[in-house]
């Protein structure tokens, strides 16, 4: 874990003068007769597959960037986080919190109207995140939103305990090695992560709580705007989406780290047009599923198309496949390993609503077994048998500009919820 | 709580529905067995999650739906004899497991310890001689199903239990 202390002016000042000189020599849309443009926010930052923080190596397909973290309101309790993990399926800011408290960072928890700590219990796969929902100041490049709702992960049972069935669905994932990250920053097409099903039901979902003082925790509704919030929602401008922009792998087997680029806006900047002849992919605005029908030579998903996602949080293209061969042995076992391999496969993307593109992508999966183990990023990783839905992780991701544009929001001609690529 | 709008919605959109359990207003003791247990266990699913509980009995085993106004589903299958040999979810939450997995949560939390990095696969799937379970989806959207392989009764796939 790497916290460094020192303000993001500096380092971007000289991008951002770059920057500015190029807007002018293209021509701004500057009205006012002296005064140049105020110069654009930066919006890039770098994204990097490796094999995770100090305290949790040994991670595959995880790409990270970095968060500014700042108490709100605050310039000097600030902390910059590496190793948060890169998650497009998912809504919403989640940091550990003893990495918080290593970076000298104390968040308050939100209150309900009864006084109580407001906590949550998110769903990942197999394991759930618990901790209470606080409100920070989110730098990411140049972009800054303020008092966003986020979750801390509470490693240091520092909160109210878990309320079944937190924790007893599945693995509680709050520390760095449950995730190999020191957070996971949710940017996807949706803005908060449980949405009106957590406003207003008469029987409140097991996802929001309210806790007492002596950690007595029952469900409850929470308001949208208490609600873990994505935060690219609410910076200033910028806001209507992202870019993942990530190089390609040069080893089949694996390579050891990958670069890559997160832009903020869609058709915001001079940097971040949406090009045409996109395949552009509307999703559901209830839960930013697209849709997609699977095929290989010997399997089909069948007639009615598979909710999608195109995810950086999953680690390998996802599916189920009954005829592909499930790793046995080795470091990946319930991945798979192709009798022969790499197996050609593809998958028929659908958009849903307006937004109705459709696109077939022929992929590869490779036999598991053959990689090198101690490589980071594995571009033909495939696993998933049994899932009933169509998850397009980090793989899909090598050698792709993968655009996700935000649910109400426009972006050109488009409005979110939508993937483009 | 009785959800009549959803149970009239319901009704309209399933034309094998012909017998409604409603709450159970009294409270029963809970009997919080549902994979493995029986009928009477059912009602008293549907009392402790506020739902509105439909039956659809069909040739070889019968479906008893829970719905709820926060939007989850729960699907319990019982054989001719009443027992519950299958369970489905999907919904904005994942439900609570111990409750639904009965007597066979053990061998889940058993199997579950066994995979690695759970947080970074939106879906899970556990496969023993006795249980499966597969489980998946993500925020806003999870979807799962648990059943007891030797109890699936003749001439019904697994692939029906959903």
């Amino acid at each position: 874990m790497r916290i460094q202390h020192f303000s993001p002016l500096v380092l971007f000042s000289s991008v951002v003068l770059t920057a500015g000189l190029l807007t002018a020599c293209l021509g701004s849309k500057s009205t006012s007769g002296g005064g140049a443009a105020p110069p654009p926010v930066v919006n890039t930052m770098a994204v990097t597959v490796d094999s995770g923080p100090a305290a949790a190596t040994g991670a595959i397909n995880h790409a990270y960037v970095t968060v500014r973290v700042c108490a709100p309101g605050s310039t000097t309790q600030c902390a910059n986080i590496d190793h948060v993990l890169l998650d497009t399926g998912s809504w919403g800011l989640r940091l550990v919190r003893s990495v918080l408290a290593a970076g000298t960072v104390t968040l308050a928890a939100q209150t309900d109207s009864q006084g109580r700590a407001i906590e949550e219990c998110e769903s990942f796969g197999g394991g759930q995140t618990w901790g209470p929902v606080a409100l920070a100041d989110i730098t990411l490049a140049g972009e800054t939103a303020s008092k966003v709702p986020v979750q801390i992960m509470d490693d240091t049972n520092t909160g109210a305990p878990p309320p079944a069935p937190c924790g007893t669905n599945g693995t509680l994932l709050n520390d760095v090695a449950g995730f190999h990250a020191n957070g996971l920053l949710g940017v996807g097409v949706l803005v908060q992560d449980c949405g009106t099903a957590c406003v207003s039901a008469a029987s409140p979902l097991p996802v929001y709580y309210g806790c007492t003082a002596s950690g007595v925790c029952t469900a409850e509704n929470v308001p949208l705007a208490s609600q873990v919030t994505n935060p690219v929602s609410l910076f200033a401008a910028d806001n209507n989406g992202i870019i993942v922009n990530m190089a390609n792998l040069i080893n089949a087997n694996g390579d050891a780290s990958v670069t890559g680029e997160l832009t903020f806006g869609i058709g915001t900047q001079t940097d971040n047009a949406l090009p045409p002849a996109l395949t552009v992919l509307g999703a559901d605005p209830a839960t930013g599923d697209f849709k997609a029908t699977y095929a290989s030579a010997t399997y089909s998903s069948g007639a009615t198309p598979l909710p999608a996602l195109i995810d950086s949080g999953t680690d390998d293209y996802a599916f189920n496949d009954p005829t592909m061969t499930v790793c046995s042995t080795g470091s990946f076992i319930g991945n798979y390993c192709p009798s022969v391999a790499p197996q050609s496969v593809s998958a028929t993307n659908i958009g849903v609503g307006v937004n109705n593109g459709t696109g077939r992508v022929d992929f590869a999966i490779g036999d598991a077994n053959t990689f090198v183990i101690t490589a980071a990023a594995f571009g033909t990783l495939g696993g998933g048998g049994g899932s009933t839905n169509f998850t397009w992780g980090m793989p899909f991701f090598y050698g792709r500009k993968i655009y996700i544009g935000i649910d109400h929001r426009a972006a050109g001609t488009y409005t979110g919820p939508f993937y483009a690529y | 709580m009785l959800q009549t709008s959803t149970m009239a919605r319901r009704l309209a959109a399933n034309a094998f529905v012909f017998l409604l359990i409603g709450c159970n207003p009294l409270g029963i003791a809970s009997v919080h067995a549902a994979l493995g247990g029986d009928a009477a266990s059912v009602v008293s699913d549907a009392d402790d999650l506020h739902g509105t509980a439909e039956s659809t009995l069909l040739a070889h085993y019968d479906i008893q739906e829970i719905t709820n106004d926060n939007g989850m589903r729960v699907r319990e299958f019982l054989t001719k004899a009443g027992v519950v040999f299958a369970v489905a979810w999907n919904g904005p939450a994942v439900p609570d497991l111990q409750r639904l997995l009965g007597t066979s949560f053990d061998t889940y939390t058993k199997s579950l310890s066994a995979l690695k990095e759970p947080g970074m696969h939106r879906s899970l799937r556990i496969a023993t001689a006795e249980l499966v379970v597969e489980a998946g989806g993500h925020m806003r959207a999870y979807s799962g199903r648990a059943y007891l392989p030797r109890s699936i009764p003749a001439g019904v796939s697994a692939a029906d239990l959903r």
